[in-house]
């Protein structure tokens, strides 16, 4: 294709990207760089106050709470995902597509319905607790909602299908003769996967550790509705600048600092893929 | 050297309703080069599969060096595949594996550093350690599929179409190179091949499969001079068959003339049988055997080494093939539409059931 072609089959992607995306992002870095009203709003005049504002100790310990959190949230949904992926791609394939069809299905229906299931399942008389006290314990349950683990509970859930999917893809192109080769070698079951399956398909669970992670650490839905309010992650922060402090210099310094994070993982996780993929290319 | 050391009784294999291999007796011996040799779907890759132990046997048993291994783990067996796809470890090194199979056998890392480089000297590729597979040529990922098997001192190495990707001229240099390599490292080689050539040059024994059955067994030349069905004969090389019906000590071709053969009892008085020939059997110089045949050349080949005339003859509605050596063809030149007669000897005519 000549580059005039593709720079025309670009154009509308383009166009959506500079005027939704970067252009709102360059807005919110400038904001960042300006005093706040003293009513709200925006006095024009260049400050770094905002920028060292959220090195605070207070406004760091969200954001290593939230990264703690997301990062946890990543994990399980990591173990649990690429198990998940595994079976899928092990299962006989003309079963795999309604497996994996399956494994997206909760993902298609709404967000805050699915997390508002997850109030139902563990409120003080939810589902849990009525089945817990229907098998004849009768003492006090300790909290299920409303704490950090109902968050990370709710961010697993809610992303296990980018997981399984993202792990399914290797796994699924793995040659089934290099697992053969590793066993011919000597290897035991567990080695080859150690080995062998787990590398070949690391670029995978890069990517699906990264998605969850990202998604989640900017989460502020997940947090207010399993959180109850109980403690902050850097959404709900941002949300508050923005809607109700009505200090927008400061959410828009949070905010730069968030996707400074996710851009710095982002780069990471592409440069590892790449590595991982032997994309390149010695010349001898 | 005439020792055996694996032996295969009665192996059948089952694929639900498909029988891939039929019963299976087979003895391999001590440092032999021995050659699957069969169409797709003839059950030889399913055989090996069964040595190398990723399938297990329906029924029967296979004993290695005295010892049952029918169903012994592949990690615990001292027999290594080199695979038809070479299977390498896309995220290792050339040397990393090479020594992958080292490694699980817990040896000191100096021994597997030096048997890696010893390895990689042997097939002349000590220059390219440090390079991932994706690195290399096709010829070159081959030989390091059979370094990574080869670097174990298996029992016994099997090798599942190994110069199935190769192209014509490669393939040539590593029949030679195999042979050469089995011979230096004394190990028992059992190659699957659908390639009649590829086992012919290579093997020193040669196994036909059919629909999961062994047909015959034997030296390359036993299989090629003697062979003991119809579908040998047409697999290895080529032969020319023509129709004949046995009257006593002779056979009747389809125009009435007779044909010589050493007849045993295979073929009973007055049936229907089919006689064959291989195309370097036939000469020009009719003198030289008991039968002879007339037809017209309809096509001519010149191949180097030799020519081959394709023969319009009464025998049979297939030209027949004659192959000429340069000096036969030199001494008579021919072209198209001559009417020849080739000669053959009895003792070279083979004959079938028909």
């Amino acid at each position: 294709m000549t580059d005039r072609k593709s720079l025309y089959l670009m154009t509308p992607a383009l166009a959506w990207l500079t005027g939704l995306m970067v252009i709102p992002c360059l807005l919110i870095l400038v904001l960042a760089f300006f005093r706040r009203g003293i009513y709200g709003g925006i006095e024009y005049t260049f400050t770094l106050e905002n920028i060292w504002l959220v090195f605070d100790p207070l406004y760091a310990g969200i954001f290593v709470k939230s990264a703690t959190i997301a990062g946890t949230s990543a994990l399980i949904a990591v173990i649990v995902g690429y198990a998940a992926a595994y079976a899928i791609a092990a299962a006989p394939s003309r079963r795999q597509p309604m497996l994996l069809f399956f494994a997206v299905l909760p993902f298609w229906s709404n967000y805050l319905v699915r997390t508002y299931a997850w109030i139902v399942l563990l409120n003080r008389e939810g589902l849990i607790a009525s089945v817990v006290h229907s098998l004849g314990y009768d003492g006090e349950l300790p909290r299920l909602l409303y704490t950090e683990s109902a968050v990370v509970v709710g961010l697993v859930y809610n992303y296990l299908p980018f997981v399984i999917l993202a792990c399914y893809a290797p796994l699924s192109r793995l040659n089934p003769e290099v697992i053969e080769a590793s066993r011919d070698l000597g290897g035991s079951g567990w080695t080859t996967f150690r080995r062998v399956t787990l590398p070949m398909t690391a670029p995978g669970i890069a990517t699906g550790f990264v998605f969850v992670f990202v998604l989640s650490i900017g989460n502020f839905v997940t947090p207010a509705l399993l959180g109850g309010g109980q403690f902050q992650m850097i959404g709900n922060l941002v949300y508050a600048q923005f809607l109700t402090a009505n200090d927008w210099p400061f959410g828009a310094a949070l905010s730069m600092f968030l996707i400074a994070i996710m851009m710095g993982l982002l780069t990471l996780q592409t440069f590892a893929t790449e590595r991982a993929s032997g994309a390149r290319k010695e010349e001898s | 050297m005439t020792q055996t050391m694996l032996s295969l009784r009665n192996i059948k294999k089952h694929f639900g309703a498909v029988q891939a291999v039929a019963g299976i007796d087979l003895d391999i011996l001590e440092n032999e080069f021995f050659a699957l040799l069969g169409a797709s779907g003839s059950g030889k890759t399913t055989l090996l599969r069964m040595l190398a132990g990723f399938e297990m046997p329906t029924a029967g048993s296979i004993t290695l060096d005295g010892r049952d291994i029918t169903h012994t783990l592949p990690n615990h067996r001292p027999v290594n595949l080199m695979f038809q796809s070479y299977a390498l470890f896309p995220h290792m090194t050339v040397a990393q594996n090479i020594a992958y199979g080292l490694e699980m056998e817990k040896l000191p890392r100096t021994e597997i550093k030096s048997r890696v480089a010893d390895i990689l000297e042997v097939i002349q590729l000590s220059h390219l350690a440090t390079r991932k597979p994706d690195q290399l040529s096709g010829g070159q990922r081959q030989r390091v599929a059979l370094a990574r098997a080869l670097v174990k001192r298996p029992r016994l190495l099997l090798l599942d179409e190994p110069l199935g990707a190769l192209d014509k001229k490669l393939r040539g240099e590593m029949q030679l190179e195999l042979k050469r390599i089995q011979h230096e490292f004394g190990i028992t080689f059992i190659i699957v091949t659908h390639d009649q050539e590829e086992a012919l040059v290579m093997a020193d024994r040669i196994a036909i499969l059919q629909d999961g059955a062994l047909l015959q067994c034997g030296s390359p030349q036993d299989i090629y001079e003697h062979p003991q069905s119809r579908f040998a004969a047409d697999f290895i090389g080529v032969m020319n068959f023509f129709p004949v019906r046995r009257s006593g000590d002779h056979l009747l071709a389809n125009d009435g003339g007779r044909v010589f053969a050493d007849l045993d009892d295979a073929v009973a008085n007055n049936s229907d049988a089919v006689a064959a020939v291989r195309p370097e059997r036939l000469h020009l110089d009719v003198g030289k055997g008991e039968n002879s045949l007339t037809g017209r050349v309809s096509a001519m080949a010149y191949h180097g080494l030799d020519l081959q005339l394709h023969l319009e003859t009464p025998l049979s509605p297939d030209s027949v093939m004659v192959r000429l050596t340069a000096d036969a063809a030199e001494a008579r030149p021919l072209s198209i539409g001559d009417e020849i007669t080739v000669g053959w000897a009895a003792r070279d005519t083979r004959v079938f059931a028909a």
